[in-house]
């Protein structure tokens, strides 16, 4: 599905990935997981075609098709999903219609016709349902006045809409309660099959109490420096990051 | 620089000179007012804070005059701008009156005609010929006092209102042509009545349009004015509104550029009666080099009363746009409600937009807020967009509509809300 291969990117002068290998098959679930500052934020950006950073080496093949060539609405289209941790407010721009044009999008590029209105908002109605989004969220401006646990449940609301290949969540439990834990866990489990994976980026391990990786791997500096079954992210939690910084050769 | 100045006093002697022929109205006493105030006004040049960002000097410079017959109404251009919306018509042709294409209403208490007509019915009596003295203050006025050509006049007496819409669409076409329209709107107690102003050009003119609308709202009444400009070639477009309100009347105007070479939008409203209600909304998109400015005057001057004013715009190109609002709440408006609020977005990098609001309170007790914001697109909220899928034209697309949305909310026909919308999205490629 996706097979990152020594994976160099930039912000300015500052390089962050430094040979970053990954490999991801269909309906395997990644965590990645390691300190702050070590890269895992720069990876979805990288992934999702953010244009502030610069891929100076390496190469991203998703599901056949060279990711790095396409922009962020083409690789969006293509089955990729970025989570974002910081999810954007638009105001003015209506929930709606921003994941109509989304899914139309998505359509046209299929070669597909513009998704009928009835069939829209049945489809609405079934993924909102999945993460306990009431209309009041559905209806409103894209994430404005939303609650930190709000905006996450719109964003995999959001996935959900757009069905992908691949999702991508960036610290998706930050800021989040226990109970908005559950529900966007509940609502990422439920979309796990065997066509679709996940690279779930995160900080602490009680997110992957609830979305139960099959992978986890620690960055560090850029690279990923370990790898292992999900007991991995017992043992960092346990004996944090320190032991592990250096990569193993 | 005296020398520069008796350079820019020739031109617009020379200007004034070409413009040749004299009104069609019959506003006799005006036009001669008008002609004796131009030899006495000064002409507007940068040095005039009023004119600093919107010089005239390249209209100066062209050999307009102002059409001295009317013409047929023509052929490929319909009547009625607004697709689907049903309404009375009043429409002009290089300042001229089309009486053959127009529908006007017949009803009790509704006056509704060519102004050439009521001046000729006599329903403007002598000493009535102008209500705000513009003529006398500016250069500008004057030279419109001076051609006065033709418009609508409209008035309803106590109580009426109006059942449908009265379109006054004024279309202009040719090279070189000067139009002076004059319109005026006078709604007597409690009446109301919805005006939709259209001013169309066809491709490859060019010329001026030198507009005055006079309206008066009286007690009760309310008016509500659809304005747009859709202008094709090379037009200098000088538009003066001026309303003034009575006792808990209600005036609305939209005011919408959605294409014009160079376009200046003079609006002033005075509140004399208390209790008095204003919305005045605008949204301007210039690209290319086109020029859009909108100098608004709020005047509140008795208590009670609130106005609402929200202008926005996005600036394309190497466009250049002016926002300047002045709001005044005199000594004697206790308890004015006052908000302004102008936003613009500078689109790229050769774009430029002069934004001055200008608020003078003499009241005490009063709630006055304003607001002005210029910035670009928001890049994160577009690459959220874009993450999703949707391609970078149709993410700016939905952010600008997003941006003048509430400005186009408020139209006073859903069916011009619409046509502006989609004349916007075919020019801006947001289909």
């Amino acid at each position: 599905m996706l097979t990152i291969n020594n994976l160099h990117a930039r912000v300015e002068d500052t390089p962050i990935l430094k040979g970053l290998n990954l490999e991801i098959g269909p309906g395997e679930v990644h965590a990645i997981m390691g300190p702050n500052g070590s890269g895992k934020s720069t990876l979805a950006s990288v992934l999702a075609g953010r244009e502030d950073y610069e891929v100076t080496a390496g190469s991203v093949d998703f599901d056949g098709t060279d990711l790095l060539e396409l922009d962020a609405s083409d690789r969006a289209r293509e089955g990729l999903f970025l989570a974002f941790q910081y999810p954007v407010e638009i105001p003015g721009v209506s929930n709606l219609n921003f994941m109509k044009a989304a899914v139309n999008a998505k359509r046209e590029h299929q070669g597909l016709e513009p998704i009928a209105a009835k069939d829209f908002l049945a489809m609405v109605k079934e993924k909102s349902a999945l993460v306990e989004l009431d209309g009041r969220l559905r209806d409103r401006s894209v994430n404005e006045g939303f609650s930190g646990g709000e905006k996450k449940r719109n964003e995999i609301f959001q996935m959900a809409m757009l069905e992908p290949k691949l999702a991508v969540l960036d610290e998706t439990d930050s800021g989040l309660d226990i109970d908005a834990l559950r529900i966007v866990s509940e609502g990422v489990n439920a979309m796990r099959n065997a066509g679709r994976s996940f690279l779930v980026i995160t900080h602490y391990q009680r997110l992957l109490d609830h979305i139960v990786p099959d992978f986890v791997h620690v960055l560090s500096d850029g690279q990923i420096v370990k790898s292992g079954p999900k007991e991995l992210a017992l043992e960092l939690e346990a004996k944090g990051y320190d032991w592990i910084k250096e990569p193993v050769a | 620089m005296a020398g520069a100045n008796d350079i820019a006093t020739q031109k617009a002697q020379d200007f004034v000179a070409g413009l040749t022929g004299s009104g069609t109205t019959g506003l006799s006493a005006l036009a001669e007012a008008g002609r004796a105030a131009l030899a006495d006004l000064p002409v507007p040049t940068r040095k005039s804070e009023r004119w600093k960002y919107s010089p005239i000097t390249a209209m100066l410079a062209s050999p307009v005059k102002v059409a001295p017959a009317p013409q047929a109404w023509p052929e490929n251009v319909p009547t009625n701008p607004v697709p689907g919306l049903d309404a009375y018509r009043v429409v002009l042709v290089n300042g001229h009156v089309v009486p053959e294409a127009c529908d006007l209403p017949v009803a009790d208490g509704v006056v509704c005609m060519a102004m050439s007509q009521a001046v000729a019915a006599g329903l403007i009596g002598a000493g009535d010929e102008d209500w705000t003295g513009y003529h006398s203050r500016e250069w500008i006025g004057a030279v419109n006092a001076a051609h006065a050509q033709d418009g609508l006049y409209l008035s309803l007496e106590s109580g009426t209102s109006l059942d449908r819409p009265v379109v006054v669409h004024h279309h202009v076409t040719g090279q070189d042509v000067a139009s002076c329209p004059r319109h005026r709107i006078l709604l007597g107690a409690n009446s109301q009545a919805e005006v939709v102003l259209w001013t169309s050009a066809a491709e490859g003119t060019s010329g001026m349009v030198n507009g005055v609308l006079e309206g008066r709202v009286g007690p009760g009444a309310r008016l509500g004015v659809d304005k747009v400009q859709h202008e094709h070639g090379v037009l200098f477009h000088l538009a003066h509104e001026h309303v003034t309100q009575d006792k808990d009347s209600t005036f609305r105007i939209h005011t919408v550029t959605v294409k014009g070479h160079w376009v200046r939008n003079e609006l002033n409203v005075l509140q004399q009666g208390s209790g008095a209600h204003t919305i005045m909304h605008g949204a301007y998109l210039p690209k290319g080099n086109e020029h859009v400015d909108n100098h608004t005057t709020m005047d509140h001057t008795v208590p009670h009363c609130t106005s609402s004013e929200l202008y926005k715009g996005i600036l394309y190109g190497t466009s250049t746009g002016v926002f300047n609002g002045k709001v005044f709440v005199r000594e004697d408006a206790q308890l004015t409600n006052a908000y302004q609020q102008n936003a613009n977005i500078v689109a790229d990098a050769g774009a430029s937009i002069n934004a001055k609001p200008e608020l003078e309170i003499y009241a005490d007790d009063v709630k006055c807020s304003h607001g002005c914001t210029v910035g670009q697109f928001d890049e994160e909220a577009l690459f959220y967009l874009k993450s999703r899928g949707i391609g970078d034209r149709a993410a700016r697309a939905l952010m600008v509509q997003a941006f003048i949305g509430d400005v186009l909310e408020g139209f006073g026909s859903e069916e011009v809300a619409t046509e502006v919308e989609e004349l916007l999205a075919a020019r801006h490629s947001w289909m």
